[in-house]
């Protein structure tokens, strides 16, 4: 560096490099370390061998591999989508002129804090047991059967209960953002006569773009990564419909033997979210650019 | 926020109604915390009708098994230690990294550096960590309080450099020609500004830390310290689970966090006086 | 910076770190003199018991200090502690394949001069033998108590209806019609657990096939479409017999529906029992060997070791270690074991067999017991899933499809054992 640093600089340097060590101690280094575990048949303890790029090698011809990524991709796509458009609703609800704002607002909020043991209890009961009754007195085909025992719609099952309990996050995030936008700005738009529709999405909207942005990267992040939904309810199943990749990394990483070719998988998965993010974080930019 | 409007009652209304999604589980939640295992069946009426008594000893019980006070105290210590260094550490780097960001390339590089670690799964870290916290002499809980800050790195830097967009330079520039340090200008002026931020970041990272099995039980075991939830598997063994007990456990362990979620919610929505930040 | 100055910053730093991981408050406190034995029971459920058995060891051994350990998720956090190389002496593992695994990975010491291993039931020797990927010298395990799986039946339903207990797969059958006719379920799955699928899989199993079924696969000398073909057929005719869509319900739920009287019997194994009394506490229930084959005399009770004992290598006291596995093995010590938690005692001699297993008496007296089948398969291949898969599919090849698809993962999930086992071989025939 040749031009001399100013102050604020140094303070910026000063502050970020003993940060940067901490996350490379904690995150990186292990991650190293698991990335050359990616190249032994290491189960977790004991010896283990080398064996080259073999794991990654049997991760494209492994066919239960890529069942969990369609599964895990197809699960993502619906999830963030519903996610965010009920957790936007949400947050302007909350947020408006409504009466019972904060026992509204903390009720709203509970689906995230129930343990796994809980969720699946009751959410297992509901599409076994309840749903099936409504549908046989309703006559509705569909509901007759549990659909967490269907290969087809089980995932949907996961889904509903992922998207229940997301829901509560990402509207907090909805309603801190939806707290920088100044009065002045509706107050001018009400004297415009900007009818409400008009009014979210030609102010409102750009405004909180930086937190769409936010909840769309961590919501995406989030359902790519589903693992607590799957253990509770479906554990794969049926018929091993349900198996997403954090699950198939942790089930037989962690508890199986393969931690070496789990790793590799863990490896791969890791390139195919951060591109996926840094392209939606790039559009979601331009986008906040624009607008 | 806008003080002035009359009361939007239907939207009152439809929302109190959409509560029942949430107070349909709750309850079968609570009257299973009061059941005996005795109790239990497999028919929708039986599932929702009342427990035969309202008794408080389930949760006398569960409160025994979990050693609660006990575990309460762990799960409040690493929760709470959490949450003000990952305020103080993480805005400060959001901050940075926000401003940074704005004129240098290798802002930005360290910006993606750590959100990327977002998406790093915890199984493929998690037995390098534990030979790695062992050998440190982490294996307690300050090790997973440190490891803490760090899974939370990437959300929160995401979460203080995105608010950073929305609070605009001036006031900064205003401080430096005055001669005020960047470091004294970050606590004196940004810091307080950032409340809403805080609050959602403490409550996020409450909400991951809270609930939290598997650090602490890779990391602290055999300490002879539990959390709440590593208390609670003592509720399921691999051919039984007392759903009653482990009900009326999760319901007195969800307490906590939803008091510290209200308190948050205030401070987000009182802390942003109008117009402050846009101004 | 000058030397002194760097010195007394790396002294500051230690002792910085030092206070922060005293923070802990571990203070490990051997008492003067004695010697400290840790022992770590994957069984949580037993916390009680061990306790108790501890607190009668100390007080009868002065110059032993034994400390038994059941913490919940034990096998993770024994992973986790042999990562962190930080073995306890003793561990109380089940005969499946982490035995096999840890075994592999040379974690266990050799007991064979320990002279209670000399006492053990022949049955449970051979399991543990067969449990070894490459054949070992020596003994590795003290097997202590047994469980076993086959049919549980409500047994006041059976005598208010006048049913007998059937002794071959066509009474099983005609049992079942029987059953149906007068208005009862007479099966009940939780197949939306998985790992349910493999309680009748494994009882119709050991009546079936060999024994060494998966080791014989391994040497290549036979293949499992060969070996299983009978089981899976079966598998499926008890679909007929259960209640509908079994996947919707999980092993919570079939034990409620049996503790509730929804169903006459549920193939499980004994260690459900104490799930279904916590909701019908008063319920009289009863088991009986599946029985799989034509003939009474090929039918083969399904037995695993539950519960066993292993010595670490590195155990730094071996005489210690002895000495807690000569108590824990005494007689008294194990009744008190099975009179808290059930089960079959693994030593010879003349323990009761509780009430729930008595249908099975004749079998457990006269060994004639066979281990789980899948404790000889790797966790990661999911055969549970596997298997409920099949059960899934409808169509007319259902049965082939499965097996060879068992055939082809089984060489995928086992490549490095599979190569391990004929080298072993190569190099033992080339020795011969």
């Amino acid at each position: 560096m040749k031009k001399k640093m100013t102050n604020r600089e140094k303070t910026f340097w000063a502050v970020i490099i003993p940060v940067l060590i901490l996350f490379f101690t904690f995150n990186t280094l292990p991650m190293i370390k698991g990335f050359i575990y990616s190249f032994t048949n290491y189960r977790g303890y004991g010896t283990y061998d080398y064996v080259g790029l073999r794991n990654y090698i049997d991760l494209f011809a492994d066919a239960r591999v890529g069942k969990s990524y369609l599964f895990t991709f197809k699960y993502a796509l619906a999830g963030t989508v519903l996610v965010n458009a009920l957790s936007l609703i949400l947050a302007l609800g909350l947020n408006s002129q409504i009466r019972l704002k904060s026992a509204l607002r903390g009720i709203y909020f509970v689906p995230n804090i129930l343990g796994g043991l809980v969720i699946g209890y009751i959410f297992s009961f509901i599409f076994t047991y309840i749903l099936p009754a409504v549908g046989n007195v309703f006559h509705i085909g569909f509901l007759q059967n549990s659909i967490l025992a269907s290969e087809k719609y089980a995932w949907i099952g996961v889904l509903i209960v992922g998207v229940w309990q997301a829901v509560a996050m990402n509207t907090i995030i909805y309603i801190s953002g939806l707290q920088t936008v100044p009065e002045d700005v509706y107050e001018a738009s009400m004297m415009d006569g900007a009818s409400k529709w008009k009014e979210f999405w030609k102010i409102t909207l750009p405004l909180v773009m930086p937190f769409v942005t936010i909840n769309l990267v961590l919501s995406t992040k989030n359902f790519l990564m589903v693992f607590d939904q799957i253990m509770s309810l479906t554990k794969g199943g049926p018929a091993q419909s349900t198996e997403s990749i954090s699950y198939l990394i942790y089930r037989n990483g962690m508890d199986g033997g393969q931690f070496g070719f789990q790793s590799a998988n863990a490896v791969l998965f890791f390139f195919v979210i951060v591109t996926i993010s840094i392209i939606q974080m790039t559009i979601m930019n331009k986008k906040e650019e624009q607008l | 926020m806008r003080e002035k409007g009359k009361t939007n009652w239907v939207l009152t209304i439809v929302l109190i109604l959409g509560t029942f999604t949430v107070f349909f589980p709750l309850y079968m939640a609570i009257i299973i915390a009061f059941k005996q295992p005795s109790e239990m069946t497999n028919d929708v009426a039986g599932a929702l009708a009342f427990p035969a008594t309202w008794s408080l000893d389930n949760f006398r019980q569960a409160m025994e098994v979990t050693d609660f006070w006990h575990s309460l105290g762990n799960s409040l210590l690493i929760t709470i230690t959490t949450i003000v260094l990952a305020i103080i550490i993480h805005s400060l780097a959001g901050y940075v990294i926000g401003r940074g960001m704005a004129g240098k390339k290798s802002f930005r590089f360290i910006y993606l550096y750590i959100v990327s670690g977002m998406f790093v799964p915890f199984s493929i870290l998690m037995m390098p960590l534990v030979k790695q916290t062992a050998q440190m002499g982490l294996g307690n809980r300050f090790g997973v309080i440190l490891l803490y800050l760090v899974f939370y790195m990437p959300m929160n830097v995401l979460l203080y450099t995105g608010y950073m967009k929305n609070i605009p330079m001036a006031l900064e520039e205003a401080a430096s020609i005055d001669g005020v340090s960047t470091w004294k200008t970050f606590w004196k002026i940004i810091f307080p500004m950032m409340k809403p931020m805080h609050a959602t970041v403490a409550i996020l990272t409450a909400l991951g830390t809270w609930n939290d099995v598997m650090t602490p039980l890779v990391i602290m075991s055999g300490t002879g310290q539990n959390t709440l939830p590593l208390a609670q598997l003592n509720f399921q063994t691999q051919f039984g689970t007392n759903y009653n007990l482990a009900f009326a456990s999760y319901i007195l362990a969800l307490i906590p966090i939803l008091v510290f979620y209200i308190i948050c919610q205030k401070q987000i929505l009182n802390g942003v006086a109008n117009g402050a930040v846009k101004g | 910076m000058s030397k002194r100055k760097i010195q007394k910053g790396i002294s500051v730093a230690i002792g910085i770190v030092m206070a922060l991981t005293s923070l802990t408050g571990c203070t490990q406190s051997s008492e003067s003199g004695k010697v400290e034995v840790e022992l770590v029971s994957y069984k949580p459920e037993a916390v009680d018991v061990f306790e108790e058995i501890a607190e009668r060891f100390n007080a009868t051994h002065e110059d032993i200090h034994l400390t038994i350990d059941s913490p919940n998720e034990a096998m993770t956090i024994l992973k986790t502690r042999f990562i962190r190389e930080d073995y306890p002496d003793i561990v109380g593992i089940g005969g499946d394949i982490n035995y096999s695994n840890f075994l592999d990975a040379e974690l266990f010491m050799d007991i064979s001069d320990l002279e209670e291993t000399g006492m053990v039931k022949q049955s449970y020797l051979d399991i543990d033998k067969e449990l070894e990927f490459i054949p070992q010298e020596g003994v590795y395990a003290l097997p202590y108590v047994a469980n076993a799986a086959g049919m549980l039946y409500n047994k006041e339903m059976f005598e208010e209806h006048g049913w007998e207990i059937p002794e071959t797969w066509d009474e099983f059958l005609t049992l079942c019609e029987e059953i149906n006719a007068s208005g009862i379920q007479p099966l009940y799955f939780g197949y939306k657990d998985t790992w349910t699928c493999l309680a009748p899989w494994n009882a119709l199993a050991v009546g079936l096939t060999d024994s060494d079924t998966c080791n014989q696969v391994n040497m290549g000398n036979t293949t499992f479409t060969a070996a299983y073909g009978e089981v899976a057929e079966k598998m499926k005719v008890l679909l007929d017999y259960a209640e509908p869509n079994p996947y919707a319900y999980g092993y919570n739920d079939a034990c409620t529906a049996f503790a509730r009287e929804q169903t006459a019997m549920y193939p499980i194994g004994s260690y459900a029992i104490p799930q279904i009394k916590s909701v019908n506490p008063t319920m009289k229930i009863d088991s009986f060997t599946f029985p799989a084959n034509e003939k009474e005399e090929d039918n083969v009770l399904n037995s695993g070791i539950d519960l066993q004992f292993c010595v670490m290598k590195n155990c730094k006291n071996k005489e210690a270690a002895y000495e807690v596995l000569r108590f824990l093995y005494e007689d008294e010590t194990i009744q008190y074991y099975l009179d808290n938690q059930g089960g079959v005692a693994c030593k010879e001699g003349d323990f009761d067999i509780p009430t729930e297993l008595e249908g099975m008496r004749a079998y457990i007296e006269g060994d004639r017991m066979a281990d789980y089948q899948d404790h000889h398969y790797p966790s990661e291949m999911s055969v549970d899933a596997m298997i409920q898969t099949f059960l899934l599919d409808d169509s007319e090849t259902a049965v082939q499809t499965f097996l060879e698809r068992f055939d082809t993962d089984w060489k995928r999930y086992n490549r490095d054992l599979i190569q391990k086992v004929q080298q072993y071989q190569q190099e033992v025939g080339n020795v011969q």
